[in-house]
């Protein structure tokens, strides 16, 4: 859910999102039913898999919902690590449900893809090869246990908010997963915020811990929707693939978060970071947008790591697929 | 988690080591198998995995909360506070889970001597158990037809899979029996109603049913269990370091709450 | 079950889940799983549509064999058709004239 065009601008040209559709010229029959159809989605008007759409919307969403995807696929690894290090049962149990529901959440939104006219495969081997992103969060490494129960707290809640306005999207199957995704999202938070309450209360060592992982993130956090980009030029923001802006999304995550993270006593690494009471809007220091550009071009300290951690588990279970699975190759 | 009673009856000779054995096994499969959260060969199998698996942690939670109220001890402290040595699991759970065929094949011989022995514990006298063993055998259906079936496919193949579950099953044939180890106290459990038959019957039943299966897809009989005496004390190297893996976080911090 | 000949050829296709939240409801379409045969596709549909034990029941159906209708012709003719909706009936004006004509007050609504 951060828009890969979200991206562009700190991008050079050869980074940013593969283009949509070539323009072509087209005769007016056809530019009658563009017209006819941006009347549509604007309005509030939903678009299912088997209508007929034009190139550009069908481009532009999906790859919206393969970068989704593939942040879905690629967030289970800084967790799935810690998952055999799980200090608890019942902590055990949560976080592999939790990872679980990210595989699952990676299923739903690569289906829709699929559906899309993408094949799987063909979608793998994009990430893997660099060609599609995944959000920045997941390019940084997890230090500790104080990381985990910060992601599933913080970052999980910096992206359901953005899933949370994805709910009325134009494109329906993606509005009806986001629904189904939020829904199982809340828990992930609950536990996120449980293992960084716990810890917070805890021993001395574990509130370090937490400080310290919050100093971490929050940098990748304030970066994580993207930067600020101009309403009037936003196709997705025009076709209502999704609803609100960048910064939009970044203000409504420090309107809920800011309070619940200074309530615990934890100091946010941003001095900057007041509420201007006039504008009703918050101040912050203006996050690293080459940092970003950094990370989400798989240059971030774990970006290479991870693609080949996928790549090597991938070829280990080629044989499975090819066999019994019945898999398509990638055309 | 655990239950909110207190056993009805006095303790029974070689229970505690009887509920450490199933747990020790639910614990250490179900945290192996954990590991291919992500990688699996397909999403929709990653996610089945993963049901698996948690199922079989939560079956772990359970019976190492049993073992708690007996022994006035906490969950986790027995999950987790133990060395290496002290773990009373099978020997066919130390094998890494390997590739996929590895998994299946380790997966299914487990998943059905752990049928054979819960028929044999559902009916025991101490209530506790039994309910439990009723609830699990419940839960274990879904493994059995999902396991099973994975395992017919790849036994049911030609080529490739079919020969990657030959090698699993000859690394792991050696091991297959050590489920059914002899308990210390068995003859107590069996005098108080709380087993049914003694493991080496169990076992004897579990390899007719197994032969049958192999013989439907002409698969070599399990071979006998290698050093059965000591079929759930000799953890190796693979084990030590999921161990490793799975203190690490407390040992960090001894004390703390998480 | 063995369905040999599927198996021989295998070939992973979209089937479609359809779930019922609890008793009584309608069955409602959740989304669609990747699966080489309706063994797989209904434990992936149990996966994905139930392992949290939100659904009481599934169906399961291999996409192809959905047949789907949404010709306009069919569905939404365009000649009148109120005759056949509650909407066709307004009778407020003649019920108000009736009432009138026999001298009757409107009867009050009756307690819920």
């Amino acid at each position: 859910m951060t828009d890969p065009l979200a991206l562009d601008p700190v991008l050079s040209p050869a980074e940013r999102s593969s283009p949509g559709a070539p323009a072509r010229r087209h005769d007016e029959a056809y530019e009658a039913w563009f017209a006819r159809f941006e009347a549509h989605v604007m309005n509030g008007g939903k678009v299912e898999a088997v209508d007929a759409m034009p190139d550009e919307y069908r481009t532009a969403v999906l790859r919206f919902v393969e970068m989704h995807a593939n942040s879905e696929l690629m967030g289970v690894l800084p967790e799935r690590e810690w998952l055999m290090r799980a200090p608890t049962l019942r902590r055990k149990l949560a976080l592999t449900a939790k990872v679980q529901d990210e595989v699952g959440h990676a299923q739903l939104l690569y289906r829709i893809a699929e559906d899309l006219g993408k094949p799987r495969e063909a979608m793998f081997d994009d990430l893997l090869a660099g060609k599609t992103k995944f959000h920045n969060v997941f390019h940084y490494p997890t230090v500790g246990w104080a990381d985990v129960g910060m992601i599933a707290w913080l970052v999980d809640a910096a992206a359901i908010v953005a899933q949370q306005a994805l709910r009325d999207s134009s494109y329906a199957p993606y509005a009806r997963t986001m629904r189904k995704i939020c829904w199982e999202e809340s828990v992930h938070i609950m536990h996120g915020r449980d293992v960084v309450v716990t810890m917070v209360t805890g021993t001395p060592a574990q509130r370090a811990a937490i400080q310290d992982a919050l100093d971490r993130w929050w940098g990748p956090l304030m970066q994580m929707h993207g930067p600020r980009s101009p309403r009037e030029k936003d196709m997705d923001l025009r076709w209502r693939i999704k609803a609100k802006t960048s910064e939009e999304l970044r203000q409504e995550f420090l309107t809920i978060y800011v309070p619940r993270i200074r309530e615990l006593g934890l100091l946010i690494p941003d001095p900057e970071l007041r509420h201007d009471e006039a504008a009703d809007e918050w101040r912050y220091t203006e996050p690293d947008w080459n940092e970003l550009r950094t990370v989400v071009t798989n240059h971030g300290p774990m970006s290479e790591a991870r693609l080949e951690f996928r790549r090597q588990a991938r070829e280990a279970t080629a044989w499975v697929r090819d066999t019994i699975l019945g898999v398509p190759a990638a055309a | 988690m655990t239950a909110s009673r207190t056993p009805a009856a006095p303790p029974i000779l070689g229970l505690d080591g009887l509920l450490l054995t199933m747990a020790d096994d639910e614990f250490v499969i179900g945290f192996s198998d954990s590991e291919w959260t992500g990688i699996a060969p397909l999403l929709e199998e990653d996610v089945a995995m993963s049901s698996l698996s948690q199922d079989e942690l939560g079956h772990a939670t359970a019976l190492y909360g049993l073992l708690a109220e007996l022994t006035g001890t906490d969950a986790d402290a027995i999950a987790y506070d133990r060395e290496p040595a002290e773990y009373r699991h099978a020997r066919l759970l130390d094998h890494g889970r390997g590739d996929w065929a590895m998994t299946i094949a380790r997966r299914y011989l487990y998943e059905t001597a752990d049928a054979t022995r819960l028929e044999a514990l559902a009916d025991g006298t101490w209530a506790p158990l039994a309910e439990l063993v009723g609830k699990l055998q419940r839960e274990e259906r879904y493994h059995a037809m999902h396991i099973g079936s994975w395992f017919e496919r790849l036994a049911g193949a030609v080529g490739e899979p079919r020969d990657r579950l030959l090698d699993a099953l000859a690394t792991l044939g050696p091991d297959a029996g050590t489920v059914f180890t002899p308990l210390s106290d068995e003859p107590a459990l069996i005098e108080a109603g709380v087993l049914a038959r003694p493991m080496a019957e169990l076992e004897h039943e579990w390899r007719t049913r197994t032969t049958a299966m192999f013989a439907r897809f002409d698969l070599s009989n399990l071979p006998p269990t290698r050093d059965p005496e000591r079929g759930r004390t000799d953890h190796g190297a693979d084990f030590a370091w999921l161990h490793g893996e799975f203190t690490k976080v407390r040992r960090g911090d001894p004390g703390a709450t998480w | 079950m063995s369905d040999g000949a599927a198996r021989s050829d295998p070939a992973l296709e979209a089937w479609e889940v359809f779930r019922q939240e609890k008793e009584g409801d309608p069955m409602r379409h959740g989304g669609s799983v990747m699966a080489p045969d309706a063994e797989l596709a209904i434990h992936y549909a149990r996966e994905m549509y139930g392992r949290r034990q939100e659904s009481v029941r599934l169906w399961v159906v291999r996409r192809a064999d959905i047949l789907d209708l949404e010709d306009p012709d069919l569905l939404q003719p365009p000649l009148d058709r109120s005759f056949k909706k509650p909407g066709g009936y307004v009778m407020r004006d003649k019920l108000a004239a009736a009432r009138e004509a026999a001298g009757q007050a409107k009867p009050k609504a009756r307690a819920k």
